[in-house]
């Protein structure tokens, strides 16, 4: 049976109440024993008393004389029946006593009277003797019966006494091992379930769902722990929300932070990511005192084939050339619209003839790679600037200044062409 | 197996446990004198209260205390029933037995009979007549008190000696003028003579008391009379707490009529004692006796040494009140 605490705690008081109860029962119960043995050992005494009255009137004179005053006698013996009639509750033994008392009073009552009346004129004196023995003889019987009967009670008193201080100890020492087993049962049940709990909020607290497992059963903790156990399921739920809608969020961000930086039309990075690359590459090779170069390709004659086939070829024409330059440039490259239909490449790691070599590869890919318009091949050509990051650079902005000047110089030079900075040199 | 050899090992201790405490019982005869006033031995026998004392006890039943006294004189039984007159009067001739305890006292179990038409209205009128006794009982005993509180002396009337059940067989015969017998056979005449006698109103001239004797006893003996005193003790608790279920059994053992045992049960108390009146009341008697005519040569005997109460001492020591 499961019981909650405060269940145990009412059963407990009630136990030891119901223990009280029986102790003052018990204490009453005796007192009220004691009290009719202690009545019936005074009214022993009394018979005793006045059994030792008459037995001394008998004695002490003439019982034969024809002046014996036997008015004492007669208002003892009244004394005594009345006393006889007034007799406490009595057990069967006590009660047998009694009635041996009484009979024997009788006897004592008839002799008396008999001798009284009679005076026993004729009688021998041994006769006389006799039965005024006989008389004493039948008091002494009714003083021993009393004095048994006074015995039995103060036996009764002892017996009371002993029994009922053996039951109080008894039932306090009931009570006593009850306290104790009760008391440690419930520090034990408190301490247990209060550690249980207060671990499995630490765990919680740390970001472990646990659940609380009590090991001692009890209405009042398995409540709390219900409660904590359903909240913690709920908690776990939305934890995991929250993290997925983080994910959600930096996936978003990072495809929003790839729109700003990517180039509508062509995919590959716009002016602003490709500065930001730039401003990287600058820093790193500033670091790391590893070579820069950078190419600066414009499409030759761009305007002129815009008007002639319009933008929407235009711009597959920008599409193409991106195309091309992606296929011919290393993993660690960089490609980006500068504006128009101009495009930088960096390329980290790598001097200028490197340079030079990549802007060789690209316009002879692009010149395997033409446009088809209206079941035409329309090549395109590309003025190229290269320039390479040397000390004298403070910025990546005055890298790319160079290699225009460097583009310029092939456009002056008849377009289709690779120059570079420094040595203005067509190649 | 385990388990079986534990269970094993539990009733064999325990059944040898039991022979260890059970004590030797000691094998007794009593001589008890068939009168409701031995009611605390066939009610001890009944409610088996020997069985839990240490005797195995075998009656011989007697009428009259005489008889009994005799049985234990001649060593046949090891204790008897007897009044104390009946103690008083043998006492007188030897002393070679105590009293252990008194079980019993009546106030009104020896009669005074006379014939209707004789017309004996008072003691007095039985000066000179023929009286049955059964001589040195409390019989005798009885009529001598009579006579004594009437002023009359017991060489004032002619004695006859009877067997208790031939008394009232000499008062219809004629040869007695009054008799004095115990019960059951005042009871007995009142039922076949019934208005032929007049049972004389004598309750309360009288009080006889039973006791258990036995020889002068050794320790054996001491353990013995024990263990019987142990069993009357327990006879008489149950006497006093369940008084119909103790005449149901003195019906059934004595064979006699309920409308009998109502006619003695009011008389009688059951008690345990050995007490100062029965030593005061022995030496009296006894005295008496010795100052009386026919027994005047005879020395009144020490009557400290006819009890006994180291026996009672081990079962009630409440109940002995003695000042040696």
């Amino acid at each position: 049976m499961k019981m909650s605490l405060s269940q145990r705690i009412y059963f407990f008081t009630i136990c030891c109440c119901t223990l009280f109860i029986l102790l003052v029962a018990s204490i009453i119960r005796s007192s009220d024993v004691i009290e009719l043995a202690i009545k019936q050992e005074n009214y022993a005494q009394n018979l005793v008393t006045h059994t030792n009255i008459l037995k001394q009137l008998i004695m002490s004179g003439d019982i034969y004389k024809d002046n014996y005053n036997a008015s004492n006698w007669h208002k003892s013996q009244r004394e005594l029946i009345t006393l006889l009639k007034r007799a406490p509750t009595l057990t069967p033994q006590e009660q047998t006593l009694k009635n041996s008392i009484h009979s024997q009073n009788l006897s004592v009552q008839l002799l008396f009277k008999k001798i009284n009346n009679n005076k026993l004129l004729n009688a021998s004196e041994a006769t006389k003797k006799h039965l005024k023995t006989r008389l004493i003889i039948q008091l002494e019987t009714i003083r021993s019966d009393s004095e048994q009967l006074s015995t039995i009670a103060q036996k009764n008193i002892h017996q009371v006494l002993k029994q009922e201080v053996a039951f109080i100890v008894t039932l306090l020492a009931i009570c006593l091992i009850l306290l104790t087993f009760g008391s440690f049962h419930l520090i034990k049940i408190f301490r247990t379930s209060m550690t249980e709990i207060k671990a499995a909020f630490h765990a919680n607290h740390s970001g472990h769902f646990e659940e609380i497992k009590l090991s001692n059963q009890s209405q009042e903790f398995e409540s709390i722990a219900n409660a904590f156990n359903a909240m913690n399921e709920k908690l776990s739920k939305s934890t995991v929300s929250l993290e997925v809608m983080k994910q959600v969020v930096e996936e978003r961000t990072h495809v929003l932070e790839e729109l700003s930086n990517t180039d509508s039309l062509t995919k590959v990075a716009n002016r602003r990511a490709l500065f930001e690359r730039g401003h990287i590459e600058i820093s790193r090779a500033q670091r790391s005192k590893n070579n820069l170069t950078i190419i600066l390709l414009d499409c030759d004659l761009f305007k002129e084939f815009n008007d002639k086939y319009g933008h929407l070829i235009g711009d597959e024409v920008l599409v193409n050339i991106c195309k091309v330059c992606s296929n011919e440039i290393r993993e660690i490259d960089f490609l980006g619209r500068y504006g128009g239909e101009e495009f930088v490449i960096i390329l980290p790691d790598c001097d200028i003839d490197g340079g030079l070599e990549t802007a060789r590869r690209i316009q002879d890919s692009l010149a395997h790679h033409s446009v088809a318009v209206k079941n035409q091949k329309i090549h395109i050509t590309l003025s190229i600037g290269l320039a390479t990051f040397n000390e004298k650079h403070k910025s990546f902005e005055e890298l790319i200044n160079d290699a225009d000047r460097a583009m310029y110089f092939a456009k002056e030079n008849g377009r289709n062409r690779i120059e570079i900075y420094q040595d203005i040199n067509l190649h | 197996m385990l388990i079986f050899l534990l269970v094993a090992s539990v009733l064999l201790l325990s059944v040898n446990l039991n022979n260890f405490w059970q004590t030797e019982k000691y094998p007794v005869s009593i001589a008890v004198s068939k009168t409701p006033l031995s009611a605390p031995f066939y009610v001890a026998q009944s409610i088996n209260a020997f069985d839990s004392s240490c005797v195995t006890v075998d009656f011989e039943h007697v009428i009259g205390g005489r008889a009994a006294f005799s049985k234990v004189l001649l060593g046949e039984v090891d204790f008897a029933t007897s009044s104390d007159s009946v103690i008083a009067f043998q006492s007188l001739t030897q002393q070679t037995f105590v009293t252990h305890a008194m079980f019993v006292q009546s106030d009104n179990d020896v009669k005074l009979i006379t014939r209707t038409e004789d017309n004996i209205k008072e003691v007095a009128n039985l000066k000179g007549k023929n009286i049955g006794v059964t001589k040195q009982t409390s019989s005798e005993y009885f009529l001598r008190t009579l006579l004594a509180i009437d002023g009359l002396d017991i060489a004032d009337v002619n004695l006859i000696d009877y067997e208790p059940e031939q008394l009232i067989n000499g008062l219809m015969n004629k040869d007695v003028d009054a008799i004095t017998p115990w019960e059951p056979f005042a009871f007995q005449s009142h039922q076949i003579l019934d208005d032929k006698i007049t049972i004389h109103d004598t309750k309360n001239l009288n009080t006889l008391s039973f006791n258990l004797i036995s020889l002068t006893p050794d320790l054996a003996s001491i353990e013995k009379a024990k263990c019987v005193i142990q069993g009357l003790n327990t006879a008489i608790n149950y006497i006093a707490s369940r008084p119909e279920d103790a005449k149901e059994i003195v019906i059934k053992e004595l064979g006699v009529s309920a409308e009998f045992i109502n006619w003695v049960w009011p008389d009688y108390i059951f008690k345990l004692e050995l007490n100062q009146s029965l030593l005061l009341n022995l030496k009296s008697q006894t005295t008496w006796l010795t100052e009386s005519h026919e027994l005047s040569n005879i020395t009144p005997p020490d009557v400290v040494q006819l009890v006994d109460s180291r026996a009672i001492l081990q079962v009630n020591p409440s109940a002995v009140n003695i000042n040696y």
